[in-house]
């Protein structure tokens, strides 16, 4: 494959690309659209789970009499009740590769292993009864040493938190020589970066109801970004896939935390034990503790140099904390490996990144899965490196960014455009005007240019599927099991079809999101809705339409390429008069028995998993580009930032729908403006000490600047029409560009985020002497 | 999941009172609910009554007489800011309304209750102690009143007998000339438990500071007067270093703790800085 900095120059749309009302957008408005937890079913019994409250700990004595006796309880299950039961907490097997051997008790039968994890669950015919029985339940758990850092962990004779030792995942990446690149360098930089835990914090807390249909399915209507857990589920609970069935609803936001099996499980084995309808519906501080959170890392960059700004050799040393179960772990940690040089061209490479246990909360998915927190390294060391030659922050890093048709660090030549330097300079020249500053208020400007993929890791051989089919009344419906989490999933789908088939988004329905009826689509997760089932709409609906212009162009005496299709019309494009409608046109293809749908699938490049010394082969599919810059103003008396200007430049391939695009722009800044200033995810002793929202702080209205989006269309994405992502890629750049901007204003560098007012008052107490 | 509880909502203050004094030391008023129902839930608080106060009249106003302001214990956090005499007469404690929790807690959030959570980060108690705001409360057997710095005992503990409502929060209308400032310093801007608040009072006499006012929150077990600092500028012209003393001073004579929004030594820090701040913000306005 070549690379391209464009594909298809000149595509001209009707329907993609604008700022059209989302098919979800009056639902939602008009609070008619129902989420997991407005679901209810007469006879329904509800859930609440009982959880450890020291993280290391042996269970010594579990009591659930009391809450048994209590009238209203119907079921109280611990791991007694289901000795052999755990649930695979790596990847769904969507794919039929095989998965780490990753199993965890879905309830404790001895050994505690984190703060919060479940000891026993029960099932009432109300709340409130639920809530008294979970009080009533006794418990005695001993408490046994455990490690709560990566150093901690790694440290001669730490206690394991489980099987031989606490290394979870180690992924390496080698490429030219880099002593001889240091031996080179006029200058060698060397920083330790270290970035925090982060919760996703979406506004709808996991909930779900489950029953046992009439053909023994255990049906489950959940909030996920998965529904393809429906395998892992039925595997926990020991029945063929087929009989769990896992119904998607809207998300109220997931952004990673719902990648993971979160409530079905319980679900799944309540409603199997009391054959009722069970509802679940995790509380706040249940939240905190019931999804893996992001990755806190240690990133370690060394840096060689020239005085002209070339990078002789890159040495990154990165060490993240998985928690006490793998989940995600060796997958986050890969994309930091495969992101750790960022977008820049670096010939001499040695990254060492390795992933380990403690019995901290979990870490798996989250919005940037690795890539965010390497973006929070490169970045930040770029600027520290231009500061160590004296060359301006923009300069050095033009004269190392990757150029359309690089390979990045795994040698891989990502087969789209890399305008990065483009989106670079865009975003900074529209920061304008320096706003001065003002007595002890300092103002600084940060930028942060980076690399994300999008698509999932190509070693897992991913696939999607889509059906497409258009009524006689010249409408369309779209089923896939995407899941829509709020970005925009299903309407894009929509748009999508829409366009190919020539009608206006308001005729195009989208049914999602069911595992037995829709075509699975795979996750809503790596950026990858609308790269993949955005790619099966467009096959399925080309298909329809490719026999739809095959009946018009005969009608109309021409050639297929001479049809047109827009504005639910057909008609001959140098001779408009010749048209009619698509209804009659369906009808037409109909009463001559044309197939009027299509399931697609569409499969993403299928590879084998990186060298495992080198790191070298194709990790993703492609790469996304852009950067972001961020004016702030700092009080260097008592730390306080606040944050002026926010400028996003991306190059999205091409929007498919533009408000969504600058939606989820805003929303990654307001997610990476937390994770760079506010967000902080406090523990001792493995115990979460910031477990809601009066201690864990995002940001509100009142401290988010204005966003501006500057949205490049290189059209040369593998997405429909060239698209690529913005899901994951809006949030990456933000945390090192405020970091930046900060260095920039003070004059020194607070090396670990949150970059909270009293870190700041100590850099500088620290910088004062 | 709020547990089981009595609720009596009684239609007069009399009623109140006698409800709340039977009900005993489990037994609590209810006003805005921005504190009681999140303790109840989160289980700190296990009431085994709640009195509603929301139908009783009267207890919601802010009348100006006679030279002295009034507040009902009712009045809204959101009240305050609508108020044109509040904002003639108590600056401080509309910048205090101003970055007071978020927009929904600030509409039911009560002045009284404010008072009544005893929560050293109550961000309305400052500015009302640089006012010598007094509190007045009433029991089964009638009404007193304190001054709102002799009000806590200790942490979330003050001289409420068991029954005894805050019924009325007031104060004298500042001198002309007087100034007044509160600050916030927080982890964010919207929504946020302070870290360090500071609030200052002061007028200017023949170039000599008097009135001084100095009141500090989240650094000690209440909210507190700095009287020392205010000690070392009461009569004094405010020149730099005399201001840099008594803001040292105010940083002595605080408390502070650690906890998960900032440690000790940083709260001392910025109420150093900040009573710097707001004294010569005083100043330079005078």
């Amino acid at each position: 494959m070549t690379a391209h900095d464009t594909i298809q120059p000149n595509l001209r749309f009707s329907q993609v690309g604008k700022s059209l009302t989302r098919t979800d957008a009056p639902g939602k408005a008009m609070g008619r659209t129902p989420y997991a937890g407005d679901y209810v079913m007469p006879g329904m019994l509800h859930a609440k789970v009982l959880r450890a409250d020291i993280a290391s700990a042996r269970l010594k004595r579990l009591d659930v009499s009391k809450a048994r006796a209590l009238p209203g309880v119907v079921c109280v299950l611990t791991a007694a009740d289901m000795p052999d039961r755990t649930i695979a907490t790596d990847i769904p097997g969507q794919t039929g590769r095989d998965r780490l051997k990753t199993e965890q008790q879905i309830l404790i039968k001895e050994r505690v292993r984190y703060f919060g994890e479940p000891l026993a669950l029960i099932a009432a015919e109300s709340a409130d009864i639920a809530e008294k029985a979970r009080r009533l339940i006794e418990f005695e758990l001993e408490p046994i040493p455990g490690v709560y850092s990566p150093e901690e962990a790694l440290a001669p004779g730490a206690p394991v938190v489980q099987g031989t030792d606490n290394v979870v995942s180690t992924h390496k990446i080698r490429k030219g020589d880099t002593d001889a690149g240091f031996a080179e360098a006029d200058m060698i930089v060397e920083n330790t970066y270290v970035t925090p835990f982060q919760e996703h914090a979406f506004l709808e807390p996991e909930a779900g109801l489950a029953w046992v249909d009439e053909n023994e399915v255990i049906t489950i209507r959940v909030c996920t970004q998965v529904i393809e857990h429906f395998r892992a589920v039925a595997d926990a609970i020991g029945v063929p896939h087929n009989k769990v069935r896992i119904m998607g609803a809207m998300v109220g936001g997931g952004f990673g935390g719902k990648e993971d099996v979160t409530v079905e499980t319980y679900l799944a084995i309540l409603a199997q034990k009391t054959r009722r309808p069970v509802r679940l519906e995790f509380t706040r501080e249940d939240s905190f503790v019931g999804h893996g959170n992001r990755h806190s890392m240690t990133l370690k960059y060394r840096t060689g140099v020239k005085r002209d700004g070339k990078i002789t050799a890159l040495d990154v040393q990165i060490l993240a904390d998985a928690g006490a179960y793998v989940y995600l772990s060796p997958y986050v940690l890969l994309y930091s490996a495969v992101n750790a040089p960022g977008p820049y061209r670096v010939e001499n490479l040695n990254v060492h990144a390795r992933a380990v246990a403690t019995n901290n909360m979990f870490t798996s998915a989250f919005r940037g899965f690795g890539g965010l927190q390497a973006a929070a390294g490169y970045e930040q060391q770029m600027d520290e490196v231009a500061n160590a030659i004296s060359m301006d922050r923009l300069e050095f890093r033009r004269r190392n960014y990757l150029q359309t048709g690089d390979p990045i660090s795994t040698g891989f030549v990502p087969p789209s455009a890399i305008w990065t330097e483009k989106c670079a300079d865009l975003a900074w020249e529209a920061l304008g005007d320096p706003t001065p500053s003002e007595g002890p208020v300092k103002i600084g400007r940060g930028i942060g240019a980076f690399q994300q993929s999008y698509g999932r890791l190509t070693f897992l051989h991913d696939t999607s599927e889509a059906w497409v089919g258009i009524e006689m009344d010249g409408t369309v419906t779209v089923r896939s099991g995407v899941t829509d989490i709020g970005a925009g999933q299903a309407s894009s789908l929509a748009q999508i079809a829409a366009e190919i088939l020539g009608v206006t988004l308001p005729n195009v329905t989208v049914y999602n999101s069911d595992s037995q009826v829709t075509p699975l689509a795979g996750t809503t997760t790596a950026t990858r809705a609308l790269y993949m089932t955005g790619n099966a709409a467009r096959l399925a609906a080309e298909a329809v339409r490719e026999r739809l212009a095959e009946v018009a162009a005969e009608k109309f005496g021409v050639d297929v390429a001479q049809i047109g299709m827009e504005f639910n019309r057909v008609f001959v494009t140098d001779d408009s008069a010749k048209g009619m409608t698509i209804a009659d046109l369906v009808k037409l293809a109909a009463s001559r028995g044309v197939h009027r749908s299509e399931l697609a699938i569409f499969r993403a490049p299928f590879t084998d998993v990186l060298d495992p010394e080198t790191g070298q082969g194709q990790a993703h599919p492609d790469y996304a580009y852009g950067a972001h810059a961020i004016e702030v103003a700092v009080d260097t008396e008592t730390g306080e930032v606040k944050v002026l200007k926010s400028v996003a430049a991306h190059d999205v391939g091409q929007c498919i729908n533009r408000a969504a695009v600058e939606g989820q722009i805003h929303g990654g800044v307001q997610n990476g403006l937390g994770y760079a200033l506010t967000e902080e995810m406090l523990y001792k002793e493995g115990r979460l000490m910031t477990p809601s929202f009066s201690e864990y702080l995002m940001p509100t209205a009142m401290d988010m600047p204005p966003v501006e989006s500057i949205i490049l269309e290189s059209r040369s994405g593998l997405g429909p029409f060239g698209s690529k992502g913005i899901g994951e890629p809006s949030m990456t750049p933000v945390p090192p560009a405020v970091a930046n901007a900060i260095a920039d204003a003070i004059g020194v560098r607070v090396f670990e985020m949150p970059i909270t007012p009293e870190r700041i008052w100590r850099a500088l107490e620290a910088a004062r002497g | 999941m709020y547990g089981e509880f009595d609720l009596t909502i009684p239609k007069t203050l009399q009623e109140a009172v006698k409800s709340l004094t039977a009900g005993g030391k489990r037994a609590v008023p209810l006003a805005g609910g921005t504190n009681v129902l999140v303790d109840v839930r989160s289980q700190r608080l296990a009431p085994e009554r709640i009195v509603d106060l929301g139908r009783i009249g009267g207890l919601r106003g802010i009348t100006v007489d006679g030279g002295r302001v009034t507040l009902g214990p009712r009045t809204t956090v959101s009240d305050l800011l609508a108020s044109e005499e509040i904002a003639a007469t108590a600056p401080a404690l509309v910048e205090s309304a101003r970055v007071f929790a978020g927009q929904m807690v600030r509409n039911t959030a009560t002045v009284a209750g404010n008072i009544a959570c005893g929560s050293p980060a109550a961000d309305l108690v400052p500015p009302l102690l640089a006012l010598d705001a007094e509190v007045t409360l009433t029991g089964t057997t009638g009404s007193r009143t304190l001054a709102l710095c002799d009000f806590y005992t200790g942490y979330k503990s003050d001289q409420r007998a068991p029954g005894e409502l805050i019924t009325a929060i007031g104060w004298p209308v500042p001198a002309k000339g007087s100034f007044g400032s509160f600050y916030k310093l927080a982890r964010r801007k919207g929504d946020a438990i302070t870290v360090v608040g500071v609030a200052v009072g002061l007028g200017l006499k023949g170039g000599r500071c008097v009135g001084v006012r100095i009141a500090l929150g989240s650094v000690a077990p209440t909210p507190m007067r700095a009287r020392k600092a205010e000690g070392l500028l009461e009569g004094e012209a405010p020149v730099p270093e005399r201001i840099a003393r008594a803001a040292l001073a105010a940083a002595q004579e605080c408390s502070p703790i650690d906890d998960v929004r900032a440690t000790g030594e940083y709260r001392r820090k910025m109420v150093e800085v900040l009573v710097a701040r707001l004294v010569n913000n005083a100043v330079q306005t005078g």
